[in-house]
């Protein structure tokens, strides 16, 4: 894209129906946004051939650049899923939450994000996030409604609870990793394979060097003893499983072949 | 009481907006300086490398309408960032961004921008959008420029999302996005889409909330009339009203409406039907409802009390559906585990 005259691209219905019904879902997976895609020039263009998803979002990105937004892909830090949502890449901070939110309700999201941050598992327990609850900024929160404010951080997909435990969305991670890469820049963790943000991954026992998950999963496939690209040292972690969409689709469908079978026997 | 509460908080809002209006236009920059620096190719901005820091004045007119216009600006922006590189030379950037011409010349557009951003993200919430919000939380010292700011937002939400900002509620300058491409010649719903949560059903609901989960038929007309709904006439958002409210809705599960018992002359009442209370709960609504008073749930004790037993229940009912789910699963792999042993 470099040196290149850029090329203004062209927004017909069937792009503009495909941007109402991501916004609708906020954050969706890469075969879902195919599915979208595939429904939208249905809709609109039967005759038109489908074009390829990166292309069609490109197209779309160069459209909306001039208003500081476009659909932006990542990855799932557990296990590697390729994720789309629309961002917004002008705004500070977490100000897409600032209208749906009181002020203290930010400053308890501020706080569980600090603690996330900080945490080594890019996890931060529900307990901890709590007992900051007298330090919050405008009206007294009590520690009843601040879990109930938690999970409406969950509801609208800006946390993910895990056990008692919580961490970042990834569509969190993809509206904010600019906000937080600038507000803490000393205590943000990066992947050594991507340079992205990285909340949760696997860390090498000797040189302290972080990788996501997935990173990983792509790094050490197929290799019989994995080691640290930075170290050399055996690599002390389980190597997870690359993302595989296709096996992905064949297990939910013997799942619910399995299902049919046996309420046909009953 | 609330009220000195308040305006401490609007005070303390106003520093903290007013902080972070200077720091929106560096990070703007900043964002684009590691746009630039290529982590995401389908967001580069265009590198104009060759072009000097202070664009010629000559030729763009005042309002630039469009990409067009614009593009000058981002450029200007990417052509400071990908000279500096990195992020943390965003301080070095910061003052030449500011020195740039392009966006004096138009510094409304980064207005218009965010006001795109807050009515998108209305969309996405379905809620409606009133002029004190967008002034709040957008326009803010430019509101003298408000309406030429709603004007070029519109213009972007309908060229580049297919989006119509009508004004639902003149009164209350209350404002809501229609799509333009929804009508559909049969108006069936398509399994892709969900089903509108417009505001006319969460006022409804918000009624017969406050009503205490039951209200009159009445009262639910007394209030949509405030805002210009009335059950006789046309609405050009919602067409019928009285259609809507007492079948549609209906029929789509949102309501309850049924005949107050023994009254005579018949009377009617309305309920929420069992997919409000699946899609939506009374802690939203209230939400929504202090929100259109432009306030906090909290400041309704009574109903906020509420609201958070509703949300308890919710909770432990979630919790008692995990528990018996991960009990038939462990059962089921037991069950599994015993055939498989018996198999071999």
């Amino acid at each position: 894209m470099q040196g290149s005259t850029r090329r203004m691209g062209v927004m017909t219905d069937v792009h503009r129906r495909f941007l109402q019904l991501l916004m609708t879902h906020g954050v969706l997976e890469e075969w879902d946004v195919q599915r979208l895609q595939k429904h939208c020039y249905k809709v609109h263009d039967r005759t038109a051939t489908v074009e390829k998803l990166e292309d069609f979002i490109n197209n779309i990105n160069s459209v909306l650049e001039s208003l500081y937004i476009e659909i932006k892909k990542g990855v799932t830090e557990d296990d590697g899923r390729p994720i789309y949502a629309l961002v917004n890449l002008a705004t500070t901070s977490i100000s897409k939450m600032a209208s749906d939110f009181a002020e203290n309700e930010l400053d308890l999201f501020r706080k569980a994000l600090e603690l996330i941050i900080d945490s080594e598992t890019g996890f931060a327990s529900s307990t901890n996030i709590l007992n900051l609850v007298d330090q919050l900024k405008g009206k007294k929160m009590r520690k009843k409604e601040a879990e109930h404010v938690l999970q409406k951080f969950v509801q609208n997909k800006w946390l993910i609870e895990k056990e008692g435990e919580f961490t970042l969305h990834g569509r969190a991670i993809l509206e904010m990793e600019q906000y937080i890469r600038e507000t803490y820049p000393d205590a943000v963790k990066v992947c050594t394979i991507c340079h992205s943000l990285l909340i949760q991954g696997q860390s090498c026992e000797t040189c302290g060097i972080r990788m996501h998950l997935p990173c990983v999963a792509k790094y050490f496939q197929s290799h019989s003893e994995p080691r640290c690209p930075h170290c050399n040292d055996y690599w002390p972690h389980e190597i997870p499983e690359v993302f595989d969409p296709e096996k992905e689709r064949e297990a939910s469908i013997s799942k619910s072949n399995k299902r049919s079978l046996r309420s046909r026997q009953h | 009481m609330p009220r000195g509460q308040k305006s401490k908080l609007r005070a303390r809002e106003k520093r903290r907006q007013a902080h972070a209006e200077t720091q929106s236009l560096e990070d703007a920059q900043a964002t684009g300086a590691a746009a630039a620096a290529g982590e995401s190719p389908s967001s580069v901005y265009p590198p104009f490398e060759d072009r000097p820091q202070n664009m010629p004045a000559a030729g763009t007119p005042s309002t630039p309408e469009g990409p067009q216009g614009t593009t000058n600006a981002s450029a200007a922006v990417s052509c400071t960032n990908s000279d500096e590189g990195t992020n943390s030379q965003k301080k070095e950037s910061s003052k030449s961004f500011k020195g740039t011409e392009d966006l004096r010349r138009d510094p409304l557009h980064m207005k218009v921008a965010l006001l795109v951003h807050f009515l998108l993200h209305k969309y996405q919430k379905k809620e409606p959008i009133t002029k004190s919000e967008m002034l709040k939380f957008v326009i803010k010292k430019y509101k003298y420029h408000f309406n030429e700011i709603l004007k070029r937002a519109s213009e972007h939400m309908e060229l580049a999302f297919g989006l119509d900002l009508k004004e639902v509620d003149p009164t209350r300058h209350c404002y809501a996005l229609v799509s333009k491409l929804d009508l559909t010649s049969n108006g069936t719903m398509n399994e892709e889409e969900n089903p509108p949560k417009t505001g006319l059903l969460m006022i409804v609901l918000g009624v017969i909330f406050i009503n205490g989960n039951c209200a009159p038929e009445e009262e639910i007309w007394e209030v949509l009339n405030m805002m210009g709904v009335h059950a006789e006439r046309k609405h050009f958002i919602y067409g019928d009203p009285k259609k809507v409210i007492t079948e549609d809705l209906v029929k789509l599960k949102y309501l309850e409406y049924r005949q107050v018992a023994n009254s005579n002359p018949p009377r009617y009442e309305f309920l929420w039907g069992p997919r409000a209370h699946a899609e939506t709960s009374k802690m939203k609504i209230l939400e929504f409802l202090a929100k259109i008073h432009d306030t906090v749930p909290s400041a309704f004790p009574f109903w906020y009390e509420e609201a958070l037993r509703d949300e308890e229940e919710r909770a432990q009912a979630r919790m008692a559906a995990r528990a018996r789910a991960a009990a038939m699963a462990s059962a089921r792999s037991r069950a599994m585990a015993s055939n498989f042993s018996q198999a071999t």
